[in-house]
């Protein structure tokens, strides 16, 4: 069928040499094929006639007899692809269409004709290999920097957690001699304080007396018309808001309920029983008059516009997205800011019903307490420094920054990385976000989680998780795969499945030492 | 792509009212979707039919008005109720096929009726009907074996073979024609006209009184305005002597149909059904009229050519017994004949019914595919493994899934691009940032004998820069509303409009769209999916369109819908041929069908998900396919929806391997789940699946080549085989894969092993194992998680392609291994279609068709056919099933001479191993074998 042999020409060193062997096998297993011997499988499972080696049918369960042809399904074809690097391909490869091997000695049957491209892929090999070298080597030099860098890092921040432990042991000394100071004077200023307040309560009770007594008189004489110090029934029956019942009038019956059953009254009988169940009737009546409006809805009618306005609001962000056009806001923030200043406004009106200022002795008091107040709060603040400053160091000494401190200069930086639709951002421990393009809102694709490379080679991705929920879907989550750079550097983000986010990322971090000669043995 | 992506579309609305309806759009979907429905009781003609009292038809037929032609009469029918007319026409057709159409008299306008050329292939050939015996209570014809008996009164029809009842229309007396009328405008008027008329002639048409839902219905916040009032029609049609019935797809249920007296009847509309629910009577995507009748003695089929909304009623003297019956069955020996009973109803157009008289299996099937075709051979990518997913993102992410199939020694033909690959869901537009080199994308897959698919589906965007919309909107070419407005709906791209493909014009213009010139980055290897094609409109009634929408020739939705997405496959096919000058095979894709739709390719089960009862479910769902000829049918691996663990990913590889359309498909929602994803153990698993899927393509493209020429299913259930063996008749977990492959896939969740019934008398052999089975008994199957069971029937030779390569195309030269299993009496047999496996020159006779036999220690390859060159050869002969060892073997080839092949035994599988024969596949030779 088809020849069994190839005669390949080689070039070693230097020596021209021509070496027999079956199609499909390397110089190193040359030596297993000798010819007009009968074949042994390789694993030894059969012996076959040397005539059945690559004759397209299977004999030997491991391939072995079927080197050049894709007759076992587990064969190996090997070609030199000379200028190239030698490779293997599965048998299953040879005489299928498709140029495989550089040199194509895959494809023999016709099926095909192959260029030999060897020379041009093994100059492009080497060049990209120099690349790499390069590449690595640079990067490699940066990569010690780090780990230098990265370890001097870690020392400052042992460093500094000593001594900050130090420090922190009399700052918190410091607290607590100013704490029980500040405790000391506060007792007789709270003393001081609760009786000055306590007579102008006092003093407030009175002057409300004074002020009811005022409002009864004034009712009687408003509701006294005929002005002969008697309220009489018709007198009330005049006043409107003692319609009880609602029907338009207010009847004999309604104002002698008011009046307590009795036909009149003088302004002692008034005050002291008519009064108090007319009160609220005849305030009602005085709001009313004093401020027409005041039913008016006007609160609703606050509380509509602003749903009106945010939907406009929202259609006009959707067409210019930087258009962050302050006006548009008002109705918004009218909303939230207006209820609030009611109250605020009652109480200016009651200004003259403030409090009246401290004696002179409280004064001093109190003075004497804030002096002890502020120099506690001081301490007490910096002593709080002093203990998140350490928790950050603490919590940056159990991060893990490479076997080498090499990750340690990417942590508290943040890199971009903007495609089409979106600009990705990684801050590496920390989190990694998107952002629309165009403007809008970030979104927060994970935090950090852990390394998350192969076990052989943990430190070459990182895994951040927990991101913002997908509708119908998972949390977003990113993984960042990891290779050598020149630089940090988000060179690529993609989302493979939905809501599952790879981001590309090269760093001198992950650079190695070239061998010298390592291009070397390829060919 | 069901209606989930309202959700998705929902969401990517930017202003918040709208934003808002579709949240609560949505959760009613996910929540109820069941409820966006209709169920009968809320459909009008349906309510009207299922009232219709059975025994007392009004009907009688005028024998006075018989007209007799050599192969077809004519009689009117009386409704002697309302004195309307209806004309009944008999035809004899060829095949053992009658024709029954039934129509108005004098309708007052005409009445649907489906073109023929389109799902009929041409007007059926008519046969000689013979009157046998004619008197005053019946007509008795003959043709060929039958004979059909008509009664005057009650009208009725009797199909009758051998002496005994097979089909009876009008036997229940539920024949219902709504004639057409004139609305009355008012009910005083209504009345004066009655007593006029009343008054005038006791013999004109007598007005009944308005039933509701006749001139108007409403479905939820639908309005159906019923511009012609009510036109069903409904005629029940019984099987004496059967219990089975089978086919009326799509829908997610058992194979053997089950009685609808506690349920909705069967429903044929199609319908975009968002995570559709499993054995229930609700409408699909498809709709297939057509319904197979099976016992020990014969096949019959009946075919309901009619498009519009149909529902289907079956009673059965057995499945519908009370519990004390069959009881009393049982004590006394129940003497009844078992019978099921159907109702079929239609909201409009005629009555038009093809009775199919078999009687074997195998007639049916041909006698179906005389009348709407069959599956042509597809091309042999075309059933190898399609790698889909919605969406590969971009350039890159094809290449990189291309490339981890060959590391990963995955074989697999096409890879797929959904909608996103679009520019903004534009069909036939690339997304410019991602697809900016579809050509190159293409080559580098064609290099590996790759292909590519990409989705179009027939909603345009209304945008009047996008070219293929404005070309339709300016000539005309989309479907109108009822005030003849042009119609507007919602689906990916926002607002769409709908080609009329309807209109051969407009199918026409659709073709050219496939045009190289007019696809850009389109080539003889791009193929083609056609997705939403009921259609369905996410704003539609019943996510599709009203049924007052108008098509061409004025025609309603109401009359036609059931035929839309079998237009839009039909267009998409002529424009796959046109392209190359109908040289080579295309592929294509539909979810939606009708009867016929088996001409054009491929069909999916649609929106499934990934759970094992839907895995469970594809088997009878594509066995009920195949019966009614849409033979090259799947559903999607691992399920559309959800996330599906490895080993329900692995099992349903395995299943996927054994089904004609074979293709993996997921959601945009869920993870990544290629082979190479999952764990070591299940990607290995899967590999030797497809392995074994690609090992087996010759044998499935023979069947396809048998299917193409007789009609008939790929894969079928047992009872096809073994029609006489009622203990087959229901069974739907396990089938055939031609005459010679039993498969019973897993699907239950961490099994290892199944109970297998073997049928018939012979021997079964595991196909791996060649581990031998009785047939007739049922045996428990280990079947560990990188088992199929499969077993190859004794008697049997069937030739496989035993390499491993990355595509079917490039295993084209490749030899044969032919495995055969012999039978107890030593013999066996086998088949083989041979072409270039991608063009349409087999039409011309370039193939070769091989026969195999084995019979007394011979093996003889002899030609049925052969006007093509391969380079083919046989490399092996794997023999199983010897009583006594052959040690010599000699082969005797007509070009090659005569040689001694060496001969091996295998002492594992028992089998003997002839080394090598070498012959051109197409060489005729004898191969002797001696002890």
């Amino acid at each position: 069928m088809q020849n069994l042999f190839v005669f390949v020409v080689l070039s070693i060193s230097g020596v021209w040499a021509t070496v027999p062997r079956p199609r499909g096998v390397s110089i190193s297993m040359a030596s297993f094929y000798t010819p007009g011997e009968k074949f042994r499988c390789l694993d030894g499972s059969r012996t076959i006639p040397y005539e059945h080696l690559n004759d397209d049918y299977c004999d030997c369960q491991d391939g072995s007899d079927e080197p050049g042809t894709a007759a076992c399904p587990t064969g190996r074809f090997h070609c030199t692809n000379a200028g190239y690097k030698p490779g293997t391909v599965k048998s299953s490869r040879v005489n299928d269409g498709v140029c495989d091997c550089c040199d194509g000695t895959d494809e023999y049957s016709g099926l095909i004709e192959c260029v030999n491209n060897c020379k041009e892929l093994g100059k492009k090999m080497r060049e990209e290999q120099q690349r790499v070298r390069l590449l690595q080597e640079q990067g490699y030099k940066t990569k010690l920097e780090q780990i230098n860098e990265g370890r001097k890092k870690r020392e400052e921040k042992k460093a500094m957690v000593e001594a900050l432990e130090k420090s922190k042991i009399q700052l918190e000394t410091l607290r607590n001699e100013k704490e029980a100071k500040k405790q000391e004077v506060e007792e007789p200023e709270t003393e001081a304080k609760d009786k000055h307040k306590q007579q102008w309560e006092e003093v407030k009770a009175q002057r409300e007396a004074q002020a009811e007594n005022e409002r009864i008189n004034e009712a009687f004489i408003k509701l006294d018309a005929n002005k002969d110090n008697i309220v009489d029934i018709a007198e009330i029956m005049a006043h409107s808001e003692f319609d009880i019942n609602s029907d338009g009038e207010v009847s004999v019956e309604e104002a002698k309920e008011h009046l307590e059953d009795a036909e009149q009254t003088d302004p002692a009988y008034f005050a002291e029983k008519v009064w108090p169940h007319i009160k609220d009737l005849f305030k009602k009546e005085e709001k009313e008059v004093e401020d027409p409006g005041a039913e008016e809805p006007k609160v609703p009618e606050v509380m509509d516009n602003p749903d009106y306005d945010e939907d406009e609001e929202e259609e006009h962000d959707e067409d210019e997205h930087d258009d962050e056009d302050e006006g548009d806001h008002d109705p918004y923030t009218d909303d939230h800011e207006h209820p609030d200043e009611l109250p605020l406004e009652e109480e200016n009106k009651k200004g003259d019903q403030e409090m009246p200022e401290y004696d002179e002795e409280t004064k001093k008091l109190i003075e004497v307490a804030d002096a002890a107040r502020a120099e506690f709060n001081e301490a007490d603040s910096k002593l709080k420094d002093a203990e998140k400053e350490l928790n950050d160091l603490k919590s940056y000494l159990n991060g893990d920054y490479g076997p080498d401190e090499e990750f340690s200069t990417m942590k508290d930086q943040c890199y971009e990385y903007t495609d089409r639709e979106y600009t990705y951002k990684l801050c590496p421990f920390d989190r990694a976000t998107q952002r629309p393009k165009g403007g809008g809102s970030e979104t927060r694709l994970g935090s950090w989680g852990h390394w998350a490379g192969p076990e052989t080679n943990i430190y070459s991705a990182q895994k951040y998780e927990k991101g913002q929920n997908c509708w119908n879907g998972p949390d977003r989550s990113v993984r960042v795969d990891m290779t050598c750079g020149l630089e940090n550097m988000l060179t690529n983000t993609y989302e493979p499945s939905r809501c599952e986010y790879v981001f590309e990322f090269s760093t001198p971090s992950l650079c190695t030492p070239v061998p010298a000669d390592s291009t070397r043995d390829e060919l | 792509m069901a209606l989930s992506r309202v959700m998705r579309f929902g969401l990517r609305m930017t202003s918040f009212p709208l934003l808002l309806s579709c949240v609560l759009l949505v959760s009613q979907v996910c929540s109820v979707s069941r409820d966006n429905f209709k169920r009968c009781d809320q459909s009008g003609f349906c309510k009207r039919h299922r009232a219709v009292d059975p025994g007392h038809s009004p009907y009688i037929s005028l024998f006075d008005t018989l007209d007799i032609q050599p192969s077809q009469i004519s009689v009117e029918l009386l409704n002697t109720k309302n004195n309307v007319r209806l004309r009944l026409e008999l035809f004899g057709l060829q095949h053992q096929t009658t024709r029954i159409k039934i129509n108005e008299v004098n309708p007052l306008k005409p009445r649907y009726e489906i073109p023929v050329g389109d799902v009929l292939n041409a007007e059926p050939q008519q046969d000689t009907l013979t009157v046998v015996e004619k008197n005053d209570d019946h007509i008795t014809l003959s043709l060929e074996k039958s004979i059909i008996v008509l009664n005057r009164e009650p009208f009725r029809i009797d199909f009758i073979n051998d002496d005994e009842p097979t089909v009876s229309i009008n036997a229940q007396g539920l024949l219902k024609f709504e004639h057409l009328r004139k609305k009355k405008e008012d009910s005083q008027e209504k009345k004066e006209e009655n007593e006029e008329e009343k008054a005038s002639c006791a013999e004109e048409e007598v007005q009944e009184e308005d039933e509701p839902d006749m001139w108007e219905e409403t479905f939820k916040s639908f309005h159906d305005s019923k511009p012609n009032g009510p036109t069903s029609v409904g005629l029940d049609v019984s099987f004496p002597g059967f219990e089975h019935v089978y086919g009326i797809p799509e829908h997610a249920e058992s194979m053997a149909l089950k009685s609808t007296k506690s349920s909705d009847p069967y429903r044929l509309f199609n319908l975009d059904v968002f995570e559709y629910e499993l054995y229930n009577p609700m409408a699909l995507y498809g709709a297939v009229p057509v319904m197979l009748a099976h016992n020990e003695k014969r096949t019959v089929g009946i075919f309901w050519h009619n498009a519009a909304e149909t529902w289907v009623d079956i009673a059965s003297n057995v499945a519908d017994k009370t519990f004390f019956s069959k009881m009393a069955d049982l004590v006394k020996g129940s003497t009844e004949l078992p019978q099921t009973d159907t109702h079929w109803f239609s909201e409009s157009g005629i009555i038009d019914l093809f009775i199919m008289l078999g009687p074997e299996p195998s007639d049916v099937f041909s006698q179906y595919g005389q009348l709407t075709g069959t599956t042509p051979i597809p091309p042999l990518f075309g059933i190898a493994y399609h790698q889909c997913r919605w969406n590969y993102n971009d350039e890159d992410d094809i290449r990189n899934v291309d490339a981890k199939f060959d590391e990963y020694d995955l074989p697999m033909d096409l890879l797929w691009l959904d909608i996103e690959h679009t520019d903004g869901k534009r069909y036939f537009t690339w997304d410019g940032s991602k697809f900016s080199h579809p050509d190159e994308m293409v080559k580098n897959l064609t290099v590996k004998g790759r292909k590519l698919v990409t989705i179009v589906d027939p909603h345009l965007k209304k945008d009047d820069s996008y070219s293929v919309y404005s070309e339709a909107k300016s000539q005309n070419h989309l479907v109108k509303n009822k005030d003849g407005s042009e119609y507007e709906g919602w689906c990916w791209p926002g607002s769409s409009g709908w080609p009329d493909f309807l209109n051969p014009e407009v199918r026409k213009w659709w073709a050219s769209k496939f045009a190289y010139s007019s696809y850009a980055g389109s080539s003889k290897d791009l193929h083609v999916w056609n997705d939403m094609n009921e259609p369905s409109v996410f704003n539609g009634p019943e996510v599709t369109f009203q049924k007052d929408v108008l098509h061409y020739g004025g025609w309603e939705n109401r009359d036609v819908h059931n035929l839309y997405g079998f237009y839009v496959h039909k267009a998409t096919m002529d424009g796959l041929l046109e392209r190359t000058g109908g040289e080579e095979r295309p592929f294509l894709l539909t979810r939606a069908f009708f009867a016929g739709s088996q001409k054009f390719g491929a069909v999916w089960t649609g929106d499934n998900m990934a759970s094992w009862d839907h895995l469970k479910i594809s088997n009878p769902m594509i066995l009920s396919l195949n019966l009614v000829g849409i033979t090259f049918s799947g559903a999607d691996v691992g399920g559309f929806f959800h996330n599906p663990d490895a080993e329900l990913v692995t099992r349903w590889y395995q299943a996927g391997a054994f089904q004609p359309f074979f293709r993996a498909h997921a959601h945009l929602d869920t993870k990544r789940r290629e082979p190479h994803l999952l764990p070591n153990a299940n990607m290995l698993a899967i590999r030797d699946a497809l392995q074994q899927r690609y090992s087996y393509l010759p044998y499935w493209y023979t069947l396809f080549y048998w299917g193409e020429r007789n009609g008939g299913p790929v894969m079928m259930p047992l009872w096809v085989e073994f029609p006489k063996d009622k203990s087959t008749f229901s069974m739907d977990d396990q089938f055939m894969i031609g005459k010679a492959l039993l498969v019973k896939p897993i699907t239950e969740q961490g099994s290892t092993g199944t109970n297998v019934y073997f049928p018939g008398n012979d021997l079964w052999y595991d196909v791996e194992s060649f581990q031998t089975y009785n047939g007739g008994d049922t045996t428990y199957v280990r079947a560990g998680l990188t088992k199929i069971p499969v077993f190859q029937r004794g008697g049997t030779i069937i030739p496989r392609k035993m390499r491993n390569r990355r595509s079917s195309t490039l295993m084209k030269s490749d030899p044969f291994t032919l495995f055969i299993c012999l039978n107890r009496e030593g013999e066996a047999t086998g088949n083989l279609f041979i072409d270039d496996y991608h063009s349409y020159n087999y039409k011309n006779g370039k193939y070769i068709l091989k026969g195999f036999n084995f019979r007394k220690n011979v093996l003889e390859s002899v030609t049925g056919h052969k006007d093509y060159q391969t380079d083919e050869w046989i490399e092996k002969i794997v023999i199983s099933g010897f009583q006594v060892q052959p040690s010599i073997a000699i082969l005797k080839g007509s070009v090659s001479g005569q040689k001694e092949l060496e001969v091996n035994y295998d002492i594992v599988e028992d089998n003997i191993i002839i080394r090598k024969p070498g012959v051109n596949i197409a060489e005729n030779f004898k191969l002797i074998l001696q002890p």
